[in-house]
């Protein structure tokens, strides 16, 4: 299609070229001796080159007759003019912004045939989407993300990560460039789309569930009916950033240890978590009713606090019973009644404010436990320096949740079975995790025994013998030692045990889910894989795997 | 009638004539090749390969292609001539550009051939 644009300035300079090249061979010239000579086609081709060209080398191989320098002078015109109209045409061309874009999307489509390892496809690269890049990367995950705003994916060709980000400026909506992002490519392992527009990720949910319905499909949605319709197409996990905000906030109110496994399972691994803050119990006063306000409302009140709304439009957001005002003025938090209030939720869509009303909160009740949203991730440097008791940041909390879906599916059920866990219960399974495998965020990762995932294993099971649990977690070079390893899950046949005992017996189909160090997350399929290394873990004999050898280990074993 | 079309064909047809006037004589007689015929049929052909450019279909390729395989061998022999014509006896040297030309015109011939049959093949 270049070249159909360019018809017109080549054969421009070709009749342009070709009429004065005849021409010059034409016209009579003088040579040094006073005899009548005419140029050859060649010699005319050379020198028209050198004058379109504007080069100019000047009269050669003689001085040039009156009659030649005519000619010259309307070759001069006639050919330069389509000269630079032809190169500033090409030149046109090659800068053009939608021939750039087919050529830079069919280089990544081309990219991404060639990857060789499993990927994610990440429609959209905005705050959220960029930290869970971010850390898939640091998991060591491949990443494609396809992005409308050239500004943003300028910030991630600037972004310093572990492998290459594959890119594409394009609209995810249009199915093209969902297969050009790969979505048909057999390593593609799910697509999450996290744009702030519901529309957009609805569209994205439904093509690649049409497309490819054994894809995973993680999408953000805002309004419930788009949600419903993203689950009808089989989107295999919705996120609304409101609700699971109130939601997390809730699950720290009622369970703290819950919360600190949820973020210690999905954080990024080698990161330390600081030990979060319990909040109090009594009544809380939340600013700004809007829909994260409703969801903290909501969840609060299922913890059974007591709650008093402040709301600058109570019309607006439907607030039946409120305190009507912003919350940055101290009247205001004195009506709603901030004396006798333990808490407060600084909730509403803009940062400064937030920050002003918990620092007015602060002032008039230095007791407060203060809670404040973070929208943007500019902030940060604000929010660290005031140092409320939780700051909640939207995006850090869709990124962790997308985590907990894309890593494995079995943690996804893992970190649902543990809500319905006591604090108790999470509290002693933290102890546990931090004896094994350190204060640092933690590997987790599935196998599944079968004869293609756990050979070594699954022949052992099939020959009639018993593997336990902990036989798993044997190391490969000292059976006396164990792995960094904890189980947290065993699905068999639909049935989930959540930290199952370390004596279960495994049978094949089962899928474990474990929580570990890095190393034990590379050594364990050297070992399950192995038939060597699992028979010396369970019976700690070494067998020589050459005939021969077998042969005088027989001959020499005393009888 | 469409104008594009008659320009296109004209321009193909015009390759192979005078692609075959310049061929036509003895071949080592420099008197029945004029280097001017030569000069016409390399910018013809090479115009008749740029306009052939962007066509996305099939014959669209290889008419190109015989245009490009036309334009190497007169170019080849354009460039013999220019630089041993000084050098080398003449009817020696007009072998080899002819026989060059004979090769570009069997590469219109096919051109031709292929512009005739999709031409019949259209029907209309």
């Amino acid at each position: 299609m270049i070249l159909r644009r360019l018809r017109r300035p080549l054969i421009l300079i070709i009749v342009s070229f070709a009429v004065v090249t005849i021409g010059l061979t034409l016209v009579p010239g003088v040579d040094d001796q006073g005899n009548v000579w005419h140029m050859s086609i060649f010699q005319a081709f050379y020198v028209i080159s050198y004058t379109a060209t504007t080069i100019g080398f000047g009269e050669v191989p003689y001085p040039y007759s009156q009659a030649q320098r005519l000619w010259m002078t309307f070759s001069i015109y006639f050919t330069v003019i389509p000269w630079f109209y032809a190169v500033g045409k090409i030149i046109t061309l090659l800068q053009d912004v939608s021939l750039r874009q087919t050529i830079t999307a069919e280089r990544l489509a081309r990219n991404v045939r060639q990857l060789q390892e499993p990927f994610f496809i990440l429609c959209s690269y905005g705050q959220s989407a960029s930290l869970l890049a971010n850390i898939l990367d640091e998991k060591n995950m491949r990443v494609v993300v396809i992005e409308q705003n050239q500004d943003r994916l300028n910030e991630l060709e600037l972004a310093d990560t572990k492998n290459t980000i594959l890119s594409l400026c394009a609209d995810a909506k249009l199915p093209e460039n969902l297969i050009r992002a790969g979505i048909d490519h057999p390593y593609c392992s799910g697509v999450v789309t996290l744009t702030d527009n519901d529309e957009v990720n609805l569209a994205v949910a439904v093509s690649v569930k049409l497309m490819k319905p054994s894809l995973r499909v993680i999408a953000r949605a805002e309004r419930k009916d788009v949600a419903a319709n993203m689950a009808s197409f089989g989107t295999d996990h919705i996120i609304n950033p409101y609700t699971l905000f109130g939601d997390q906030l809730a699950m720290r109110v009622h369970s703290l240890g819950t919360y600190i496994l949820h973020q210690w399972l999905t954080g990024v691994p080698g990161d330390t978590l600081e030990p979060p803050e319990n909040p109090p119990r009594g009544n809380w006063l939340v600013c700004g009713y809007g829909r994260f306000g409703k969801s903290v409302v909501e969840n609060l009140q299922r913890e059974h606090l007591t709650t008093t709304i402040i709301e600058a439009m109570p019309d607006l957001t439907q607030c039946k019973s409120c305190v009507v005002g912003s919350g940055t003025e101290a009247n205001t938090l004195i009506e709603a009644g901030i004396h006798d209030a333990c808490a407060i939720v600084a909730g509403t869509d803009n940062d400064i404010n937030n920050l002003s009303i918990v620092m007015t909160a602060k002032e008039l009740n230095p007791n407060l436990f203060l809670i404040v949203r973070k929208n943007n991730r500019n902030n940060s440097a604000l929010f660290k320096r005031f140092g409320a008791n939780i700051t909640m940041q939207p995006t850090d909390i869709i990124a962790h949740e997308c985590l907990a879906h894309m890593l494995t599916p079995l943690l996804a059920e893992f970190l649902t079975l543990a809500r319905n866990q006591d604090n108790q219960w999470a509290n002693t399974l933290i102890s546990q995790l931090v004896d094994v495998v350190g204060e640092t965020v933690p590997e987790t990762f599935a196998i599944t025994i079968d004869a293609e995932n756990a050979v070594a294993v699954s022949e052992y099971i099939d020959s009639g013998m018993l593997v336990r649990l902990n036989n798993l977690m044997q190391d490969p070079a000292n059976r006396e030692r164990n792995l960094k390893l904890v189980p947290l899950l065993l699905v068999r046949n639909e049935t989930s045990i959540i930290v199952p005992d370390q004596e279960t017996v495994v049978i094949n189909g089962d899928r474990i889910l474990f929580c570990g160090t890095y190393d034990a997350k590379t050594t364990l399929p050297a070992s399950i894989n192995n038939s060597k290394s699992f028979n010396y873990i369970m019976n700690g004999l070494e067998v020589p795997d050459s005939t021969i050898w077998r042969f005088f280990k027989r001959v020499l074993a005393p009888h | 009638m469409n104008m594009e079309k008659v320009v296109f064909g004209f321009f193909i047809v015009l390759a192979m004539t005078l692609n075959f006037g310049f061929f036509l004589g003895e071949i080592d007689n420099a008197a029945h090749h004029h280097v001017y015929e030569l000069y016409a049929a390399i910018i013809v052909s090479l115009i008749a390969t740029v306009l052939k450019f962007g066509d996305r279909t099939q014959v669209g390729a290889i008419l190109l292609s015989t245009s490009l395989a036309a334009d190497l061998q007169l170019i080849t022999a354009a460039i013999l001539w220019a630089a041993f014509h000084e050098s080398m006896e003449s009817s020696s040297l007009m072998v080899y550009i002819v026989s060059l030309s004979g090769g570009a015109l069997m590469a219109n011939f096919v051109s031709v051939v292929l512009l005739i049959s999709e031409t019949i093949s259209q029907r209309r």
